[in-house]
């Protein structure tokens, strides 16, 4: 108990003697998480708008010209009673005439001039949410539909699996990243740390010299760099707040992208992890530190 | 107190100590002296265990000093008292928490510390000036803070390498009746020196080092 006391005490003592140097160290674990924040809350809110695509998979099954209005109406039905599919709805062809000529102005003149049979009738497929979770899913059930009726599929299988891709191939960059940043910053937090050693190295040798054992000369270090970890992250906090409000939402008002409504900013799972991520770099940083310096003294 | 069997200490190929087969008795003050790299601080290093030794057994207080692992240095060194010729104060810290260091380390609650302190500081001749910092000191003083430090826990056995190599001839006096009495109630004291005439005015048992080897004790 009087051990934790003192502990405690050469801790906060050590920290206010060597303020610049722990803002330092806290700065460059700021620095650090907000990089990984920013990478957060991009994946974050990437996965948030592919979610949203995936809960409104459409499929446009186009017919032959060839097949009768009777024929149509049963494949309708039939599509309409697998458990796969939330809606169908049957779109002749003079309806895609009425549609197209409602959505694009001036297009009259040449749908008159192409003729009645000009745009295909279809079926406008929705599927339950169970149906449409994987890419594979949306290709399988596409595919049982491929037959003498309908002269060709489209519900974006290319556009989507490419997106996935693209997720994937972002989550083993954000990965890498984050292990190249977390190495960097501990080299840089440990370097730092290891100058405050080398300021109290007289004190830190003293105290072995009479007896402390490594465990009482290393605990307030691990305080100072959890404290380092915890301002950090508070720093990493603000500044991805600012990020996130001055070009994030700017951007997206300015580009009127609205993909999925407002960007989010990062949930409070992630924020957790971010401390928890600060803790660990600051504690690290100064465990490797002292050990180092213990190692060599006499 | 101290056992010394065959023990060896090499660096690479240099032999720093050679073949050393000593006995110090409890309560005992002896001088351990010889020229400049006789190997002198290499004996007192093994002693306090920042060195081991190469080949040999070593006991000190019935601690097998010669296959001490880091674990159990802190131990050791708990039941000694150690002063260097460069005193080794923290400079930053007030003769108080300099002296009290050797009782905070084994979590003592600080009211015990300022009193031990206190009463070290008296031992040593700094009584009230606990709160002063070491720049403020003189030479003198200044060692005898590290002495004070050295003796605040009770040690049984006090290490001290060259104490008076720093300090001009009164100082120097000061320091050895300091330790002498100390030696009086009881510890064992080892002063590494080479100060021929601070040791024909305190007469003690010399363990002699030449080359390495132990030539007189």
């Amino acid at each position: 108990m009087h051990s934790l006391q003192h502990i405690l005490r050469r801790a906060l003592r050590s920290l206010w003697e060597h303020l610049y140097l722990n803002a330092m160290a806290a700065l460059v674990i700021g620095a650090a998480l907000l990089l990984m924040g920013v990478y957060l809350t991009v994946q974050y809110n990437l996965n948030a708008i592919v979610d949203t695509w995936d809960r409104d998979v459409h499929i446009s099954a186009y017919f032959h010209d060839d097949v009768p209005e009777e024929r149509r109406f049963a494949v309708r039905d039939q599509v309409a009673a697998r458990a796969e599919v939330l809606q169908v709805r049957y779109v002749s062809s003079a309806d895609a005439r009425e549609w197209l000529r409602d959505e694009v102005e001036d297009i009259g003149p040449v749908l008159e001039e192409l003729g009645d049979d000009a745009l295909p009738a279809s079926l406008e497929i929705s599927l339950a949410p169970e149906a449409s979770s994987t890419p594979e899913a949306i290709s399988a059930f596409a595919k049982s539909l491929e037959g003498p009726d309908f002269e060709d599929l489209d519900y974006g299988q290319e556009w989507i699996e490419r997106f996935n891709a693209f997720l994937s191939l972002l989550q083993l960059l954000g990965a890498v990243l984050g292990a190249l940043i977390g190495v960097a910053a501990l080299f840089l937090v440990a370097n730092t740390v290891h100058l405050i050693v080398y300021n109290r190295r007289d004190e830190l040798e003293v105290q072995k010299l009479v007896g402390a054992t490594g465990t009482y000369i290393t605990a307030p270090f691990l305080v100072e760099g959890a404290a380092q970890g915890l301002v950090g992250a508070i720093l990493s906090l603000v500044g991805l707040w600012g990020v996130h409000r001055l070009l994030v939402v700017r951007l997206q008002e300015a580009l009127q992208l609205g993909l999925a409504g407002e960007l989010a900013f990062l949930p409070w799972p992630y924020r957790i992890a971010l401390f928890a991520a600060g803790l660990l770099l600051g504690v690290t940083a100064a465990f490797v530190s002292v050990r180092r310096f213990l190692a060599t003294a006499p | 107190m101290i056992r010394m069997y065959h023990v060896q200490k090499k660096y690479g190929e240099i032999a720093a100590l050679r073949d050393i087969n000593l006995r110090v008795e409890k309560g005992e003050f002896c001088y351990v002296t010889g020229p400049s790299g006789a190997g002198k601080s290499t004996m007192l290093k093994l002693l306090y265990g920042a060195e081991l030794p190469t080949d040999g057994k070593l006991l000190v207080g019935g601690v097998d000093v010669s296959k001490l692992s880091d674990r159990k240095l802190p131990g050791l060194r708990r039941n000694m008292g150690i002063v260097f010729q460069d005193f080794k104060l923290i400079q930053s810290r007030t003769v108080g928490e300099n002296v009290g260091l050797a009782l905070e380390v084994i979590g003592t609650p600080r009211a015990d510390i300022e009193r031990r302190v206190q009463a070290v500081l008296g031992i040593v001749g700094l009584r009230g000036r606990g709160a002063e910092y070491p720049r403020m000191l003189s030479g003198g003083e200044q060692q005898r803070v590290a002495v004070a430090r050295a003796i605040v826990n009770d040690p049984s056995i006090l290490l001290a390498d060259e104490p008076t190599g720093n300090l001009d001839g009164a100082m120097a006096i000061e320091v050895m009746e300091i330790l002498q009495a100390i030696n009086l109630r009881g510890t064992t004291v080892l002063v590494a020196t080479h100060d021929a005439g601070l040791m024909e005015r305190f007469p003690y048992r010399r363990l002699r080092f030449e080359h390495g080897k132990l030539v007189q004790s």
